[in-house]
């Protein structure tokens, strides 16, 4: 108990577990890279939606939103001539930050079932507007035609989206690494302590608004790069990619890998949307009702996600344990 | 001036529509202080009930209304002791969406499972079919109907609120809970009528509104919204509060349709977004 | 229950007069609709005051800890620290200042350890949270006094363990090394040992004795054998209305507290009979 293990020990171990994973899929599934990328700019938003909701400890169904903003910042900087990836990158990271701060500044005004409301409404409003601004977005067509430069002017996106796969997986990774630093930040520390008791935090002498803009910010940055991603890698930005479904899609999926661990985050975007791809072949509706009643049990019954039933069990197991003994 | 007039009957029904489906999530909300994102799945249910007994097993509209909003109820019960029960009441919210989200996922796939993707009418009975002048206006009867119907269901309800001894004990219950139960007020025998109450309402609402808003598996969802930012706006747990949201999201949602068609919802959402920032408690406060 | 003009107790004091008194409450008075919380209420800490709060339940003790705390704001009256006015402030500006409180029923932050607890009340003190890519880990004035702080209030064997795994008694010392982090001027004790068992109740308020001479301490505390040890003054709260201040020696024979504890229990005739 008194040996402190070292967090960001187990912080690197972490991040070389998804890069292995990562790889170790490029190599099994070389057929699905197009999936699998999907997954990584995904990753992005439930990770985004991770930092307000399981850090912050607010709920938002709007968080595609700042996605797809990020999205239609970097295909339209394509086409206005910005081709170098990492460019884009950056520029959907600076629209979704941008977003970010106003949503954040429009939703924190308010709390319980109207800042809930206020997020759908947002994302609505924003789908909405999207659908009518086509000149910069394509409408409900949608923006085809982005076409990325070669990656720092070497490696050149190829058909098959090898290029794609792996620009990806390693803008996750780094971002993770940043991200991983903040959370263990002093303000990370304050930023988990407001998402329990956020008039708590206050009564330490700690303002607590500011640190959610900032925190909303920060968000807003990471889901615009994901959505950048999937505007590279895809080279379509669509519609859908800022809908409520999809928010709500990317709760279900941090709440199954576990909301409050970025890890955890990751872990259940990939295990949903895997699964996803092999249910909902068969039929997608049967998929609705797997997720639905997992939904239920694991917000019943597994609170911390999926990716902690592991130490859930063994936490149940000692303390029937010590249930027994003292019988 | 027609056109004035033709918006303002399309908002009344439409209004009245979401007043009907809207009070039940209101009054839970106000009462157990649930976020309940289940409560479209509860109108769709209803729907595809009447639906499904009026065309396939050939009741009569009068006795297929009853049985599928009874029908439905039963259904839902179950989730009442099982599930609701358990988020009641001042928990995380999250969870409340969660779990309730992971219901409505449910029963679109069941839904879609067992009746299949595509739109489900619900037949209207002859009597309810024509048209009738109204202002100088044509007017489906079916939709004057449902402004009647609405009305009524206001007016039982601020009778049963205002006058009745469940009304009463709901009204302790909503402004204190804890009090309610000292005073010996059975809040789950409570909870479990307003609940019924509540599916009911969504029940017959999704029936009602079936030409307005039609059945099919992803109703729960789309509409899901339009429900709670009627409680939000309004107020959760206030009769007024909801009638008047629902009237003025009624008059924004169609008001914008026809005179921006090609915004879509935009100005709704942007309406929704303005009240809620400036009356962030909505616009019929109960007294703390 | 009429308000009894009993004024600043204070006066018993010999503060110096180029000292301010630590916190100044001054006709602080609440009402919610008709019910009125706290009437009329002073109350003078000096530097280095122990003063105990106590009253009857209901009777506003905890409504005026939110009062000076700033979690309520008052319909009437000031308050004021070190000189300052800080009617109008709000509770973080407030604890910034060192008007530092605990609560009544443990508000801790589940997840997070008691270290890590600690810690981030050192680090607000230290004006550290807003630091974005800073490592804690790298800190080695925090975690020296992390470590103090988790010694001091015999928190070493559960310090990396969750406070929602930790006993009750240990959750409410947690509190208590979070107040300490942020050194505070003046200390407001919401019942500090309530709940807690017997041999951790000792441990708090060794805890609370050992606190520098300069800070002024005020604490709620239903227990009177608590109450005798640590305070030098003894302030009465009934109906929202300060119905007695004095020294503890004083409170046994008072027949007003006396009336207002029977008036609020009944047939218990003793002040502390709980």
């Amino acid at each position: 108990m008194n040996a402190r293990p070292s967090p960001i020990r187990g912080d690197l171990v972490k991040l070389a577990a998804v890069a292995l994973a990562g790889l170790a899929a490029y190599v099994v599934f070389p057929n699905d890279l197009g999936l699998m990328t999907r997954v990584v700019s995904a990753a992005f938003l439930v990770v985004s939606l991770d930092l307000i909701t399981g850090y912050a400890g607010i709920a938002t169904l709007g968080q595609a939103a700042l996605f797809g903003i990020g999205a239609y910042a970097a295909a339209n900087a394509n086409l206005y001539g910005v081709g170098e990836p990492i460019l884009m990158v950056v520029v959907g990271g600076l629209a979704g930050a941008a977003a970010g701060l106003v949503f954040g500044a429009v939703v924190l005004r308010s709390r319980g079932l109207a800042q809930l409301v206020l997020t759908i409404a947002l994302v609505q409003l924003v789908h909405e507007a999207a659908n009518k601004l086509s000149d910069i977005t394509g409408g409900s067509d949608g923006l085809a035609g982005i076409e990325a430069a070669p990656v720092l002017g070497m490696f050149k996106f190829d058909l098959y989206g090898h290029t794609g796969f792996v620009f990806s997986l390693v803008v996750l990774l780094a971002t993770l690494a940043v991200l991983c630093a903040i959370v263990r930040s002093p303000f990370g520390l304050k930023l988990r302590a407001i998402g329990r008791d956020p008039g708590r935090v206050r009564t330490l002498g700690a303002a607590v608004m500011p640190a959610l803009l900032v925190t909303f910010t920060l968000s807003g940055t990471v889901a615009g790069m994901g959505g950048a991603i999937e505007a590279i890698s895809a080279g379509v930005v669509g519609l859908d990619g800022v809908s409520f479904e999809r928010s709500a899609m990317a709760l279900v999926m941090l709440v199954l890998g576990g909301s409050g661990s970025l890890f955890g985050a990751v872990f259940g975007t990939a295990a949903f949307m895997g699964f996803e791809q092999i249910v909902s072949t068969a039929n997608p509706f049967h998929w609705l009702i797997i997720v639905g009643v997992l939904l239920v049990v694991v917000v019943l019954f597994v609170p911390r996600g999926l990716s902690s039933l592991g130490h859930e069990l063994k936490r149940l197991i000692v303390i029937t344990g010590l249930k027994a003994e003292k019988r | 001036m027609d056109m004035v007039i033709g918006i303002g009957l399309d908002a009344l029904a439409y209004g009245m529509l979401l007043f009907i489906i809207s009070i039940g999530l209101s009054v839970m909300m106000g009462l157990m202080r649930v976020i309940n994102l289940a409560h479209g799945a509860f109108a769709m249910v209803g729907g595809y009930i009447a639906s499904y007994a009026i065309r396939q097993l050939g009741l009569p509209y009068g006795i297929a209304v009853p049985v599928a909003v009874v029908a439905t109820v039963v259904v839902a019960l179950p989730l009442e002791f099982g599930l609701f029960r358990r988020v009641y009441g001042g928990t995380d919210p999250l969870k409340q969406v969660l779990m309730t989200i992971g219901i409505a996922f449910a029963v679109i796939g069941i839904v879609n499972a067992v009746f299949g993707p595509t739109i489900k009418p619900i037949p209207l009975p002859p009597a309810l079919h024509g048209t009738v002048d109204l202002l100088g206006h044509t007017m489906a009867v079916h939709r004057l109907l449902l402004i009647v119907v609405g009305l009524a269901i206001a007016a039982g309800l601020w009778l049963v609120m205002e006058k009745s001894d469940f009304g009463v004990r709901l009204r302790a219950a909503v402004d204190n809970a804890d009090m309610a139960a000292a005073l010996g007020i059975r809040t789950d025998r409570l909870y479990l009528v307003t609940f019924a109450l509540a599916v009911a309402l969504a029940a017959f609402g999704g029936i009602a509104g079936a030409e307005l808003m039609p059945i099919e598996p992803t109703y729960a969802l789309r509409y899901m919204v339009t429900f709670l930012v009627v409680v939000s706006v309004g107020g959760a747990g206030s009769t007024v509060g909801a009638l008047a949201a629902s009237l003025l999201i009624g008059l924004v949602d169609t008001a914008g349709r026809y005179l921006f068609p090609s915004y879509g919802t935009f100005f709704t959402y942007l309406a929704v977004i303005l009240i809620v920032e400036l009356a962030p408690n909505g616009l019929m406060r109960r007294a703390a | 229950m009429t308000a009894l003009p009993l004024a600043a107790a204070g006066v018993h004091l010999p503060a110096p007069a180029t000292f301010p008194p630590a916190l100044a409450v001054e006709g602080l008075s609440k009402a919610f609709g008709g019910l009125t919380v706290a009437s009329g209420i002073n109350l003078t800490l000096a530097r280095g005051d122990r003063v105990a709060l106590i009253g009857p339940n209901g009777a506003g003790k905890t409504t005026f800890v939110n009062l000076v705390s700033g979690l309520l704001s008052p319909s009437a009256g000031s308050i004021s620290l070190a000189g300052e006015d800080i009617t109008r402030l709000s509770d973080v500006q407030r604890a910034r200042r060192g008007l530092v409180r605990s609560f009544q029923v443990s508000r801790l932050f589940h997840g997070l350890s008691v270290r890590e607890h600690i810690e981030l009340a050192l680090l607000q003190r230290l004006k550290r949270t807003n630091r974005l890519f800073a490592s804690i880990g790298r800190m080695a004035d925090v975690a020296h006094e992390a470590a103090e702080l988790i010694e001091r209030l015999g928190l070493a064997d559960i310090a990396d363990a969750r406070v929602d795994e930790i006993s009750y008694g240990q959750q409410r010392l947690t509190d208590l090394a979070m107040s300490l982090a942020l050194k505070p001027k003046v200390l407001l004790l919401d019942e500090p040992a309530a709940g807690v068992p017997t041999r951790d109740a000792g441990r708090t308020l060794d805890v609370v004795e050992a606190l520098p001479g300069d800070i002024a301490v005020l604490m709620i505390e239903h227990d009177m054998d608590l109450v005798f040890r640590f305070a030098k003054r003894v302030v009465v709260l009934a109906a929202g209305h300060v119905i007695f201040a004095g020294t503890p020696a004083e409170i046994v024979s008072d027949e007003r507290v006396r009336a207002a504890y029977l008036g609020a229990y009944g047939r218990e005739d003793e002040p502390h009979g709980r």
